[in-house]
């Protein structure tokens, strides 16, 4: 528009007209996407391509890559990564397949209870988890093997967490909760009469399973698969405390290693992250390729069927109770465990003779330990910041994704789902290579940590707000906008009410990432700023007593576990409410 | 009370350009109810939300309440908050998180033309409610109310502020089919009481036929036809129209001649007599419209005694609808459709089928 149309436009005797303008909005959170994305990944591939300096970027380089890429180590350690993300892949993906499987399309009871069960497992952080599982099944200290080797006369252990095998059953017993829920909705969708019109025409159970169930869940297999394997790369707790002492080393565990070398070797930690991030994007790639055409496996149809579910007779209990004990091994060994070492001093195996009086002395040394206040404070403020700051950008850049500015919708999900391929210890990484040449102040601060979880857990924001938008009628907006009301009392009246109880989910879901991050906190924490992750590991690795450590463990599950029951409860309800809400003008025609 | 003219709006769709409206140009006068009646992708609902500014054309002008509120040529946009519309939603869109007076409240609330008071909304959003039969509803929660009442109270919410036109997108199609026809009765009393300037959307020829003041027939983004319900049905322009509204029997052939006001045709059926709206000329192709209802059939051993404008064919099946019977009859070239009160008729029966030559359409072919 030129300044003499413009002009006369005001000129003119329309009140109100708005021809097009520029959409600040749209501007500003892209801008804002492409500074938390973009922006770190930039500053790590100049650094990869850089000489070190120890600040700033020296004169270009491949040294870097010479230097990471020119011994042998580097095959053991993509050796090491790929076996380990892919056994824990697929180690997750066959015990969740079966809990899903048994409680989604079986008459096998205890569903619900399974199901809450793999939701409280999220509250549980995953170094705490590793941690507990060494009491158990370390060749040492392990209880469990103490006890086999009692039983047995046996004089080694018999089972070592400190190997590739201890390690991917380390975090696949902590992940495969999300295995079952990430196959649980294309199970439940899956539509039965699919698979009963395989046994009408006269197939077998075992015949359909093969030939339609499964063909079926194709996309949501692979894309779970993908999934968990890109986890299992990104994972960074499991090889510190289990995979470090063994030798074990993966990609996130080097990179690290490389930032805190004296002198630092940023250059060869930037250069391995490159190596891992193409190996994340490649499954990414892969993954939504496998998602794009779910929708042509058309599993939902239409409303209100009843799935029918497969009868086990006699087996329904048998597998129940399978579910129960692989539940009560996976989650209850390493949580009693943990809770129990919390009661001594001491290390104390349960069932091992005569322990000594408990105590509650571990607690009370736990809650006066300045250090373990300042980093519950820390954790809490800048986790509530995160949530914060991720629910309202999440839920503009969604909105305009979905409604305002639907032609850049690509733009907006793909900065916001692009944290999803990198790993956080990439994300760790490259935020301290920003921000040591970026003069804004950040470096040493709570800020820096901030940007870090903001990043990090930008797609889970976008993915609740995005569903919840999704959910709620355009009409309702557009009959809002027609009655006359104005852009902003459209949001505030009508949709941010409607869409409230989905940004309460994402507020605790990212509230709860952020507590427990470890991976990008361990590059960012400086004296004053250390946070739960951070202390739990430097207290684990730098000789606090067992029972401290425990009881520090113990301290921060429950109020998490307390906070994602509240989250359960809250879906439970929100889930009921859309329920009657969008259903009425549907169903209530009398 | 609001005109459009020359609106073009196009979406791009998986890579191709689709002319949704194509070049429509509408005028309709204060407190007349106007139909956009087509089916589904011909660009009546995408001309509604032009009127109502929810989208936004590529080119032309719209008029409404003597004010500019789009003109491609002036580089002029009145967002939809401003244009002083109503609207009622095919979902009814009612807000299920407020109570069914703070449904109607809502458009008064935010009115920026005048403030209102909280007194003066009361006693509006309960004269309303009185209106549409609502009274004593106010309290509930909007998601108790039944589907007809969902839709009385969007309407309430369409017109507590006094809007200029009203505009409704299929508000009857989520209705069953008994409520439909007594929410049709309410909604033409609403809009007579209000006399308000309504346009509505349908791809019901039914509604649109007992509904309007006049009918716009859409077809891939253009307009079609416009007349009253009568002229639609009694006199269609083309194929098109003959077929969508109610339905029809066709039979081609070549004008022979006029006489009376009557055309006569030529066809493989012989010549038969009908009207055409605008005089054709001998030896042109034409097309013989017949309404199934408008067939009298006759048993074929007893002809009628002057008969003039029938044709022959025998029953090959019928289905006994309650009031009225419907047959399909075998011509030898084509079947026919026609509907009789009686149904003495049986399949495999000869019989004749007589046309009132002032009934019989004739369309230029």
């Amino acid at each position: 528009m030129t300044v003499v149309q413009h002009a006369t436009d005001l000129l003119s005797t329309e009140p109100v007209s708005r021809w097009r303008r520029p959409n600040f909005v749209l501007i500003v959170c892209v801008a804002i996407g492409i500074w938390l994305v973009l922006v770190p990944l930039a500053a790590l591939l100049l650094t990869a391509f850089t000489e070190d300096t120890g600040l700033g970027f020296g004169a270009w380089t491949f040294d870097n890559f010479v230097d990471a890429y020119g011994s042998g180590r580097i095959l053991r350690l993509i050796g090491n990564s790929l076996i380990y993300a892919a056994g824990t892949a697929a180690l997750t993906f066959v015990i969740g397949g079966f809990v899903a499987w048994a409680v989604e399309r079986t008459d096998a009871p205890g569903g619900a209870l399974f199901h809450n069960l793999a939701l409280l497992s999220f509250a549980i952080p995953g170094l705490l988890m590793a941690m507990a599982w060494i009491f158990v099944l370390s060749p040492n200290i392990g209880w469990v093997n103490a006890l086999l080797k009692a039983a047995f006369g046996l004089r080694n252990a018999p089972l070592n967490i400190y190997s590739m095998a201890g390690m991917i059953w380390a975090l696949s017993s902590h992940y495969f909760p999300l295995a079952y829920l990430a196959l649980g909705p294309a199970l439940r969708a899956l539509d039965v009469r699919m698979e009963e019109a395989g046994l009408v025409s006269g197939g077998r159970y075992w015949q359909v399973l093969p030939k339609i169930t499964l063909p079926l869940l194709r996309p949501a297999i692979l894309s779970g698969l993908l999934l968990l394997f890109i986890m299992g790369l990104s994972s960074y707790e499991v090889p510190r405390v289990i995979g470090r002492p063994a030798r074990i080393d993966v990609f996130t565990t080097q990179i690290q290693q490389a930032t805190i070398a004296t002198p630092p070797e940023f250059g060869n930690a930037s250069a391995l992250s490159l190596a891992l991030l193409v190996v994340c994007l490649v499954a990414v790639y892969f993954y939504r390729r496998a998602t794009r055409n779910a929708e042509a496996f058309a599993t939902i149809t239409g409303k209100g069927y009843m799935p029918t579910r497969i009868e086990l007779g006699r087996w329904r209990w048998p597998v129940s109770f399978a579910i129960g004990v692989l539940f009560l091994i996976a989650l209850g060994l390493p949580l009693f465990t943990l809770a129990w070492q919390s009661f001594f001093s001491n290390l104390s195996q349960p069932f091992m003779g005569s322990a000594p009086p408990a105590t509650l002395a571990n607690y009370e040394y736990i809650l006066r330990y300045p250090i373990f206040l300042d980093a519950v404070r820390t954790s809490v403020v800048v986790s509530a910041m995160a949530a914060t700051v991720v629910v309202a950008l999440t839920l503009i850049m969604a909105w305009l994704a979905r409604r305002a500015a639907s032609r850049f919708a690509w733009l907006l999900d793909a900065l916001a789902s692009a944290p999803i391929a990198i790993p956080s210890v990439i994300v760790g990484a490259s935020i301290l290579f920003t921000y040591l040449v970026v003069p804004i102040g950040v470096y040493d601060t709570i800020w820096i940590l901030l940007i870090a979880y903001v990043t990090l857990c930008l797609p889970y924001g976008m993915r609740f707000a995005s569903s919840g938008i999704t959910q709620i009628h355009r009409e309702l907006e557009e009959v809002a906008e027609v009655s006359g009301a104005r852009t902003a009392q459209v949001l505030l009246r009508v949709l941010l009410p409607l869409v409230l109880p989905f940004l309460l989910a994402a507020w605790i879901y990212v509230f709860v990432l952020s507590v427990r991050e470890l991976g990008a906190s361990i590059f960012l924490v400086g004296p004053g700023t250390n946070v739960l992750g951070t202390i739990s590991l430097t207290m684990w690795e730098e000789g606090g007593s067992y029972g401290a450590v425990a009881a520090l463990g113990v301290i921060q599950i429950l109020p998490l576990l307390i906070i994602v029951a509240g989250l359960r409860w809250l879906e439970t309800h929100v889930h009921r409410r859309t329920r009657t809400g969008a259903g009425a003008a549907r169903t209530r025609t009398g | 009370m609001f005109a459009i003219e020359n609106l073009h709006k196009s979406f791009v769709a998986s890579g191709a350009e689709v002319r949704a409206v194509d070049g429509i140009s509408l005028g309709v006068e204060t407190g007349k109810l106007i139909t956009l009646l087509g089916p589904s992708g011909c660009g009546k609902t995408t001309t509604l939300r032009c009127l109502a500014g929810l989208e936004r054309p590529q080119s032309g002008r719209i008029v409404i309440a003597n004010r500019t509120v789009f003109d491609s040529a002036k580089r002029i946009f009145v967002p939809a908050s401003d244009r002083g519309i109503g609207m009622v939603f095919q979902s009814y869109a009612i807000w299920p998180h407020m109570t069914v007076f703070e449904n109607v409240a809502f458009p008064l609330r935010v009115a920026r033309a005048k403030k209102y008071s909280s007194a003066e909304i009361r006693d509006r959003v309960s004269r309303m409610l009185d209106m549409v039969q609502l009274t004593g509803f106010a309290q509930r929660p909007a998601t108790q109310l039944s589907g007809g009442q969902q839709q009385r109270l969007a309407f309430a919410r369409g017109l507590v502020h006094e809007p200029a036109i009203l505009l409704l997108d299929e508000p009857l199609s989520n209705l069953d089919a008994k409520l439909r026809e007594q929410m049709r009765l309410e909604l033409k009393r609403l809009q007579r009481s209000f006399g308000i300037t309504t346009v509505y959307v349908t791809h019901d020829q039914s509604e649109a036929l007992a509904l309007s003041d006049e009918i716009a027939v859409f077809d891939s983004g253009r307009i079609i036809q416009r007349g009253t319900p009568q002229q639609i049905y009694r006199e269609p322009k083309n194929r098109f129209v003959a077929d969508f509204v109610g339905s029809a029997n066709f039979l081609p052939g070549t004008v022979h001649g006029n006489e009376d006001g009557l055309t006569a045709v030529e066809t493989a059926h012989g010549v038969l007599r009908c009207r055409f709206a605008e005089p054709i000329d001998a030896g042109m192709k034409a097309l013989l419209t017949a309404r199934p209802e408008d067939i009298a059939l006759g048993n074929a051993a007893a002809p009628p005694p002057h008969a003039a404008n029938v044709l022959k064919g025998r029953i090959v099946n019928r289905v006994f609808l309650g009031e009225v019977v419907d047959y399909v009859i075998d011509l030898g070239d084509r079947e026919w459709r026609a509907r009789a009160r009686s149904d003495d008729f049986q399949i495999g029966q000869a019989v004749t089928l007589t046309l009132s030559p002032q009934k019989c359409v004739g369309l230029p072919g």
